[in-house]
């Protein structure tokens, strides 16, 4: 029972994590058609943003605020003089921002170097929570996603802005004929897209082994959880993460990562065969 | 404008020319290092026909390259007790394994519209990633080092075990790359080819015409996983070792680059990419020391967005078949692009 | 108001479907654009909204060049775009789609004032519906107001009545005419119907390969003269 409950906790951490990477993705995604494949080098930058704010010997909690706001303006800088080339080319989007992700995983290599760091967990003190001792930093990361998701969803559906960039994502040349300048849109969705991916990462790197290589570690299940998911709604997504992260989470308990990564393979697979644009697509 | 467009046959022809004659006065090593090149040229030139003909880019080509290589391995090596260990059916199996694979990811992955080549990209991504970390811990083919000693190609018509010298093997890999390089020129000039280039321009149309865009893309990717296998066994003849990084994640994008750089849509500018690549690799990468990797990723972005032919792409490109010449008589768009007038609308962004 | 000149434009490097094309349109006139499939009548009004490249000649409105600008910058000019087909937000509701035509315009308050609502009764009574829930004749009406809202100086109207019911086309008819005369509103309006330019026009323009060829302010005489329509107008 109580390794039901633990597992349950790990997997509702994996997931939450999961998906304040998948929402940066999908928003992007769904507003530019961008495959953002620098997206994992977006959470591993906000990963070692941790670090530098440690190496600068200032408290954790300021990297949740560095984080977001240098990944955003790498998000900009990368979109003004890159990204907003290519994407008509769509092929070629993947490319470029997978071009991208070498050299910003280049640039983490060649400034902190190729090893793992080891961050300070700033909430050693594990909680007693349904009956089993847990770490207390867990349960921060489970809620500072849920709380930055909830605020994601709520701009994007309750707010003005969320409903222009709806707008925009229905109908680009509408939308523009009425006024909304697309273009600055896009930039700032990118930005936001790479402060989300860049806060996530600064949230999960107490607990995670910070090197250079951990990026594709969440690219690869984000881009599954969207197709899995579907793009037409943010919820999609969040089934997308519930499924792919559950199935990733069990399986690596119950057997080894690479199980684990075969199956969530697999899976991705049977889904996308039999739901080609993903689980929720839009009503008719 | 004759210049201009006998150029590219001019160059093609020149570089193959070229390749030939190397042995005549290079030395023993620098023939070898020039067939490993060719090799990954061949694996260069399958994903070439994937990507630039067809429109599907694969981010997992080494898997087929990397399974040629162990099929070959393996056979000559005479793991596989029922088969015996000539080179002819190891040849033969890396060819045809790797096709079948190519086969039934195709028929899995080629599903209906949206995401598909997004979804295929990332896909086969996940694909190498598993397969490598996969083969490190199957022992049967050698786990984590993979397999060593595997024989090199042998003149099976000489008497006696005899194997071929460097330049033989160098000939023999040359001459497949250049069967290979006419057969899937071959095919991009026959109506199958036109299919392809249709579908890469706009699948959705070409199947509104009754194709069966992913039967054509599933047979196209088939050809390509089997050209890839081949160059795959050739590799590890040549070098003695197929291990996990072969067929990993690492050398299948790194083909990529190669592709994207000399340019994916001619052949032998794809080639050429990895001639240009390889050997620009081994001094910068001295020279340059940790920046290596990081020029090469800033250099790869800036050949996407601002070279997407690629640096040879523009200069070996080939003129069009005559009969494609007069059908498009007073248009003034030059050989290589959109021979069916397929493109998709512009859209106002 | 709008002063074209001598505009050449396609939808391709080099192409000519605006082939010298000029025409002028003053302050409060309702002015129709007529002409058959092809003549270039909606490729003048996306090539004014910015969405089609002009190789030639100058678009220029209330003196200012206009050619070559964003779609978002002209419409920020003061004009107001429906286009054919309509293009209304389906998914979004009635009120969120008049909400469209605000969020586009920063120096107006991002809220959806009442009298739109009132302009056309249906809206009012479908507020929170889907857009896409609506018929096409409602969803004109809701193109309409949305274009409205952004209180443009100058409307464009592409095809308004393609596919309406009649008494729809009538009350669309009867509204803008209505809105031109009160607030000054100028009409530029793209047809093939003569339905709504008989009863809103106060001048015709018959276009033909990409320029005009007649014109002629004498709008009501063409019910009993018909020649130009039949010549201009018919296949």
């Amino acid at each position: 029972m109580n390794f039901a409950i633990g597992l349950g906790l790990d997997t509702l951490s994996f997931s939450l994590s999961l998906l304040l990477v998948s929402l940066g993705l999908v928003i992007i995604f769904g507003l530019m058609n961008v495959i953002n494949m620098a997206h994992g080098e977006f959470f591993l930058l906000g990963a070692y943003s941790v670090v530098a704010v440690q190496q600068l010997q200032l408290p954790y909690w300021a990297a949740l605020i560095v984080a977001p706001i240098a990944l955003a303006l790498v998000g900009l800088v990368l979109e003004q003089l890159i990204i907003r080339h290519v994407y008509h080319r769509f092929i070629d989007t993947i490319l470029a921002t997978w071009g991208i992700s070498i050299v910003l995983k280049q640039l983490i290599i060649i400034g902190f170097g190729p090893t793992s760091q080891s961050i300070v967990n700033p909430l050693p003190e594990p909680v007693h929570i349904l009956g089993v001792v847990y770490p207390s930093f867990r349960l921060f990361i489970m809620g500072a996603a849920l709380a930055v998701s909830i605020a994601t969803f709520w701009v994007f559906y309750r707010s003005n802005l969320g409903l222009a960039i709806r707008g925009v994502i229905a109908n680009r040349a509408m939308a523009a004929s009425l006024g909304l300048n697309t273009r600055r849109m896009d930039r700032w969705t990118f930005a936001f897209g790479a402060a989300l991916a860049g806060f996530a990462g600064a949230v999960m790197a107490p607990i995670m082994s910070v090197d250079p290589q951990m990026g594709g570690g969440f690219l690869i299940p984000a881009f599954l959880s969207i197709m899995v998911g579907g793009v037409s709604h943010l919820f999609g997504v969040v089934l997308g993460v519930g499924l792919i992260g559950s199935t990733s989470t069990v399986i690596s308990s119950l057997d080894t990562q690479l199980a684990a990564q075969i199956a969530v393979f697999l899976l991705a697979i049977v889904i996308i065969r039999l739901w080609p644009e993903g689980l929720i697509t839009r009503k008719r | 404008m004759m210049n201009t467009r006998y150029l590219g046959v001019g160059l093609t022809v020149a570089v193959w020319a070229g390749l030939m004659a190397v042995p005549l006065f290079a030395d023993e090593w620098s023939v070898s290092q020039l067939g490993q090149y060719v090799t990954y040229g061949i694996l260069a030139m399958s994903l070439s026909f994937i990507w630039g003909q067809v429109g599907i880019l694969c981010f997992g080509q080494a898997i087929f390259f990397g399974l040629g290589g162990y099929l070959m391995g393996l056979t000559t090596l005479e793991r596989f007790t029922w088969f015996g260990g000539s080179q002819t059916a190891g040849l033969l199996l890396a060819t045809l394994g790797p096709a079948l694979a190519a086969y039934i990811l195709g028929k899995l992955l080629f599903v209906g519209r949206g995401l598909s080549g997004a979804f295929f990209a990332i896909v086969t991504l996940c694909a190498a990633f598993i397969v490598e970390i996969s083969a490190q811990h199957i022992d049967f083919i050698g786990g984590f080092d993979g397999l060593l000693g595997v024989p090199p190609l042998m003149a099976s018509w000489r008497a006696g075990d005899d194997m071929l010298s460097t330049n033989e093997t160098f000939y023999v890999v040359l001459a497949s790359a250049l069967l290979i390089y006419l057969a899937v020129l071959f095919i991009q000039r026959s109506p199958l080819g036109v299919v392809l280039a249709a579908i890469r321009n706009n699948d959705e149309r070409t199947a509104s015409f009754g194709y069966r865009t992913t039967d054509y893309k599933v047979l196209a990717f088939t050809i390509s996983g089997a050209m890839a296998g081949y160059a795959g066994a050739l590799f590890t003849a040549q070098f003695g070792f197929v291990s996990p990084a072969v067929i990993g994640t690492a050398l299948s994008t790194e083909v990529l680059i190669w592709v994207a750089v000399g340019g994916r849509a001619v052949l032998m500018a794809a080639f050429l990419g990895v001639v240009l690549v390889r050997s620009v690799e081994s001094f910068l990468s001295s020279a340059l020391g940790p920046y290596w990797l990081l020029t090469l990723g800033g250099f790869f972005v800036l050949t996407v967005v601002v070279m997407p032919e690629g640096i040879f792409g523009r200069l070996l490109r080939l003129p069009l078949p005559k009969a494609w010449r007069s059908a498009r008589a007073g248009r003034a768009t030059e050989p290589g692009q959109d021979p069916l007038g397929m493109r998709r609308t512009p859209d106002s962004t | 108001m709008l002063k074209v000149s001598e505009v050449v434009a396609g939808y391709q490097a080099g192409s000519r479907v605006l082939d010298g094309f000029s025409m002028h349109v003053r302050p409060g006139e309702i002015v129709a654009l007529l002409g058959r499939n092809g003549m270039g009548k909606t490729t003048f009004l996306k090539a004014l909204m910015g969405h089609v490249a002009v190789s030639g000649g100058s678009l220029s409105l209330d003196g200012e060049e206009i050619g070559g600008l964003k779609p978002y910058e002209v419409a920020r000019r003061g004009v107001g775009y429906v286009p054919q087909g309509r293009e209304i937000f389906p998914d979004f509701t009635v009120e969120e789609n008049l909400l469209m035509g605000l969020l586009g315009r920063p120096e107006l308050p991002s809220e959806v004032p009442d009298w739109a609502f009132e302009i056309f009764p249906i809206l009012h009574e479908r507020r929170k519906q889907r857009g896409g829930s609506m018929s096409g004749g409602q969803q004109q009406q809701l193109a309409i107001v949305r274009a409205l809202v952004g209180r443009p100086k100058l409307l464009l109207l592409d095809e308004p009545s393609e596919g309406i019911q009649p008494n729809i086309v009538q009350e669309i008819g009867h509204v803008l005419s209505r809105i031109a005369r009160d607030e000054g509103l100028t009409v530029l309006l793209v047809e093939q119907n003569m339905e709504l330019v008989l009863g809103m026009a106060q001048r015709c323009l018959f276009m033909e390969n990409g320029a005009i060829a007649y014109e002629t302010d004498e709008v009501q005489k063409l019910r009993t003269d018909p020649a130009p329509i039949h010549r201009y107008l018919s296949v």
